[in-house]
């Protein structure tokens, strides 16, 4: 008898025209934290999927405690144990805590009706063993982001599940909520005997949080149940990426002195932004750092038309400008924005690499009585698509079927075919492997050379620290913060974060 | 893998080819005169109305909504029309491009209330279908404009092509023509489409949604008053009752036809030919029970039960997409 609780072994999947998993091996440990790393379409995915039954494997064999099994729905799965908390929250927002973690077994009385008394204490039970501070009749859309999170975990536990797989549970939480997130792991494995599969592209929360490590690439073992002693951050990239991991570091020199390009001056918005001042220099990228709800995201979204303006003034080259709408922005002051949810608001999933590719550029490109054809978009798109290595098999593919890091490059690919001055660049690198993330600090610091002025929004300090010329820090929707960047990581960062706790 | 089967054989409009030309076959077979020189006739009659509604109803689908004002809107911009002509004297030609812009402004105010509020066009449409319906029964005091100029009713009832066909089919094909040219060749046709599978993708790649919407929405209303006017040609009157209570009469074609084409209810697709042969075997089921003579309520019963699989199909349209994604 072996001490796994879950054991795949030569698993191999194939899709039309690839093969996602190739002969690979995962085993879980009982009571064990396990790290599946990978660079995006390293089949990591596919490896989860087939675990929670979305998917069956071609070949190879999955054991749950020692007994073959193959499940063929995600309920199956669900019944033997095996919960996943996805990155999306998967919480009904108008049902209360309670409601949401009874969900499949809701308690029904006498005359048939659920029974509102025993959710309640059913579902305080979990939560207590969670230690969360939670009113089971809470509504869910009044919980904070890190609370749905830890709801989501609590839900997987009432179902009696032993095994729980997290995909990037730490995307949207602060650094003290990750604490408390992973302080509550550690004692969910110790105390309830619980496994978990632990998805993360953040390397210092592997090293933090887990005890081996499986490592996939190109859908095959780069590594398989690695203690997490013998790795450090560059032998883990390694395995992902198959090279070293590059560092890239901005080496520019702007004259703050300047006049600048883009000003804002005393902005106050209807989503509550307070006296913003701040100005972007020509061929400067712009730092704006500050936590999830710190009003970034919603102040360039205000600069761009689409929340109101109450007062202040924006001056392009020290002209007032009014910005009415993106396509205001776009067509008249040249000004483009990339944003953070590259499948809500970046691409249209459904439609092909081409016409996401070319969205920016019809109105340019239109010729009489709003003639376009694919060719003159595709001449124009082309060079952009083939600088950025987008890997797609032509560009009549569905943009959904692309892995997320060629997303993400054709959501950067069409704001350079636009020819934009001043690019708002929105968390550029989320749940992007490191090979394309390193790729496009390239890019960004490439295209500020070339005289593009850049302000940057990302929560990832180490990225802030690598490509921003200048630092402005925001909280509760006000500027707290400016600081000329050194890229010396310990001074930047503490500085920052001594602005944030002011 | 399976790439010796041609793209076009993998595609919904090719399944509604082979639908078309079975039913085609069964009705010929099974009744006497669906291929006589007259049924083919009041066939191309039928099926141009079909094609053109359903049109009107798919610019509007594109956006993920729906335009249920669509027979009243063709009836009160056919009735306009009828005023124009026989209480007005104004020429035809212009009385048609009157009826065009009036319908066309009518589908601006379905627009423009549903960009403005919000809300779904569902609850626009159904409140301006009363509307626009109340409003031309009272103007018209419910009374049919039966004098019309002889040149336009004789266009109605023109028989070309050795007699076979109605010239209100050439027109239905024709704007198939042109709108499936919008939709692939113009940058305008882009953004429609693009607005309509992801608002706000569209909206930050600087296309005006809003805008767009309308568009199709006025798009809708034009082609309703293009059915409403080859109506009024067709029976040779305009008829308030011509698309039954609320112009009701309308409503199950127009959705029937992109749905069976493959145009997606969520919005962002739409098949111009699909939509057209969509029509085509809806106008064949129509006519062949009728022919069988199966009665009035159980070719209603049959349309309901078609237009159920048509949706079924369309969510394992979407599962599909999803299933065949290769995600990893």
């Amino acid at each position: 008898m072996s001490d796994y609780i879950l054991e795949l072994n030569n698993i191999t999947k194939n899709f039309p025209g690839v093969k996602a998993l190739d002969n690979a091996n995962f085993r879980l440990k009982k009571k064990s934290i396990h790290a599946l790393l990978g660079e995006n379409g390293a089949g990591k995915s596919t490896l989860i999927k087939i675990i929670t039954g979305v998917y069956n494997q071609n070949e190879g064999k999955l054991f749950l405690n020692n007994q073959e099994k193959s499940f063929s729905s995600p309920n199956e799965a669900m019944n033997a144990g095996i919960s996943v908390v996805h990155q999306e929250r998967n919480l009904i927002r108008r049902f209360s805590v309670g409601e949401n973690l009874m969900l499949t077994n809701l308690p029904k009385n006498n005359l048939g009706l659920i029974d509102y008394n025993t959710v309640s204490k059913e579902s305080k039970k979990w939560l207590d063993i969670m230690e969360l501070d939670i009113d089971p009749n809470t509504i869910v859309s009044d919980l904070t982001v890190a609370k749905m999170q830890l709801c989501e975990i609590a839900k997987a536990l009432s179902l009696e599940s032993k095994i729980l797989l997290l995909d990037e549970p730490t995307s949207s939480l602060s650094p003290q909520d990750t604490k408390n997130l992973f302080a509550l792991l550690k004692r969910l494995v110790a105390e309830q005997d619980v496994s978990i599969v632990f998805v993360s592209h953040k390397l210092e929360e592997v090293f933090e949080i887990c005890d081996e490590v499986t490592v996939l690439r190109d859908g095959k073992n780069a590594c398989e149940s690695e203690q997490i002693t013998n790795l450090n951050r560059q032998k883990l990239v390694k395995l992902m990426i198959g090279r070293d991991e590059q560092i890239i570091k901005s080496k520019k020199n702007i004259d703050f002195t300047d006049e600048s390009l883009l000003d804002l001056q005393s902005i106050n918005t209807d989503l509550g932004h307070k006296n913003i001042n701040l100005n972007l220099k020509k061929g400067e990228i712009l730092g704006l750092y500050g936590l999830v709800g710190a009003g970034r995201t919603e102040l360039i979204k205000c600069v761009l038309g689409l929340d109101k303006i109450n007062s202040g003034q924006i001056l392009l080259n020290n002209k007032e400008i009014k910005i009415k709408s993106p396509k205001d922005a776009l067509e008249k002051y040249k000004i483009g924005y990339i944003s953070e949810d590259r499948k809500k608001e970046g691409l249209i999933l459904m439609h092909d690499v081409l016409s996401n590719a070319g969205i920016t550029v019809w109105s340019n490109l239109k010729k009489i009585l709003s003639f376009l054809n694919d060719s003159i978009v595709y001449n124009k798109v082309d060079p952009y698509v083939k600088q950025l290595e987008v890997k797609t098999p032509s560009y009549q593919q569905i943009v959904s079927n692309l892995s997320g890091g060629n997303q993400q490059k054709i959501s950067v690919a069409k704001w350079l075919a636009s020819g934009t001055d001043i690019l708002f660049i929105d968390e550029p690198t989320v749940g992007i492997d490191i090979k394309t993330k390193s790729y496009l600090h390239e890019l960004i610091i490439e295209l500020s050379l070339k005289g593009t002025s850049i302000i940057l929004i990302t929560s990832d300090m180490p990225e802030m620290i690598s490509l921003a010329d200048r630092i402005i820090t925001m909280k509760d929707f006000k500027v707290v913060g400016e600081t000329i960047n050194n890229h010396n990581y310990e001074e930047m960062s503490s500085s920052i974060m001594g602005n944030i706790h002011e | 893998m399976n790439n010796k089967i041609p793209n076009f054989v993998k595609t919904n409009q090719f399944g509604l080819l082979i639908l078309v030309i079975v039913f085609i076959c069964i009705f010929s077979f099974s009744t006497d005169g669906f291929t006589s020189r007259f049924n083919i006739y009041a066939l191309s009659r039928v099926v141009a109305l079909d094609i053109m509604i359903g049109l009107a109803m798919m610019v509007v689908i594109l956006t993920g909504g729906l335009n249920l004002s669509l027979g009243a809107l063709g009836v009160s911009a056919a009735m306009f029309g009828g005023w124009c002509m026989e209480s007005m004297g104004i020429p035809i030609s212009i009385t048609i491009i009157l009826v065009l812009a009036f319908g066309s402004f009518l589908g601006w105010i379905n627009g423009f209330v549903t960009v403005r509020t919000g809300v779904h066009s569902f609850i626009v449409t159904l409140a301006t279908m009363s509307i626009y319906f109340g409003f031309m029964t009272l103007l018209t005091e419910a009374e049919a404009f039966r004098k019309l100029p002889e040149a336009f009713t004789d266009f109605g009832s023109l028989k070309l092509f050795n007699k076979y066909i109605s010239p209100l089919l050439i027109i239905s094909v024709l704007t198939c023509f042109v709108l499936y040219y919008i939709f692939k060749y113009t940058d305008i046709g882009r953004k429609l489409i693009a607005a309509g599978a992801n608002p706000d993708a569209a909206e930050l790649s600087g296309i005006s949604v809003d805008r767009m919407f309308i568009y199709c929405h006025m798009l809708s209303g034009f082609l309703a008053a293009l059915a409403g006017i080859m109506l009024t040609a067709r029976i040779g009157a305009a008829i308030p009752s011509m698309a039954g209570h609320l112009g009701f009469d309308w409503l199950l074609p127009a959705f029937l036809a992109p749905v069976l084409g493959g145009t997606l209810l969520s919005g962002g697709k739409v098949t111009v030919f699909g939509t057209m042969l969509g029509a085509i075997l809806v106008t064949l089921i129509n006519n062949g029970l009728y022919l069988i003579d199966v009665g009035e309520f159980w070719v209603r019963f049959f349309l309901g039960i078609i237009l159920l699989g048509a949706v079924l199909l369309d969510r394992a349209r979407e599962y599909f997409t999803v299933k065949n994604s290769i995600v990893s």
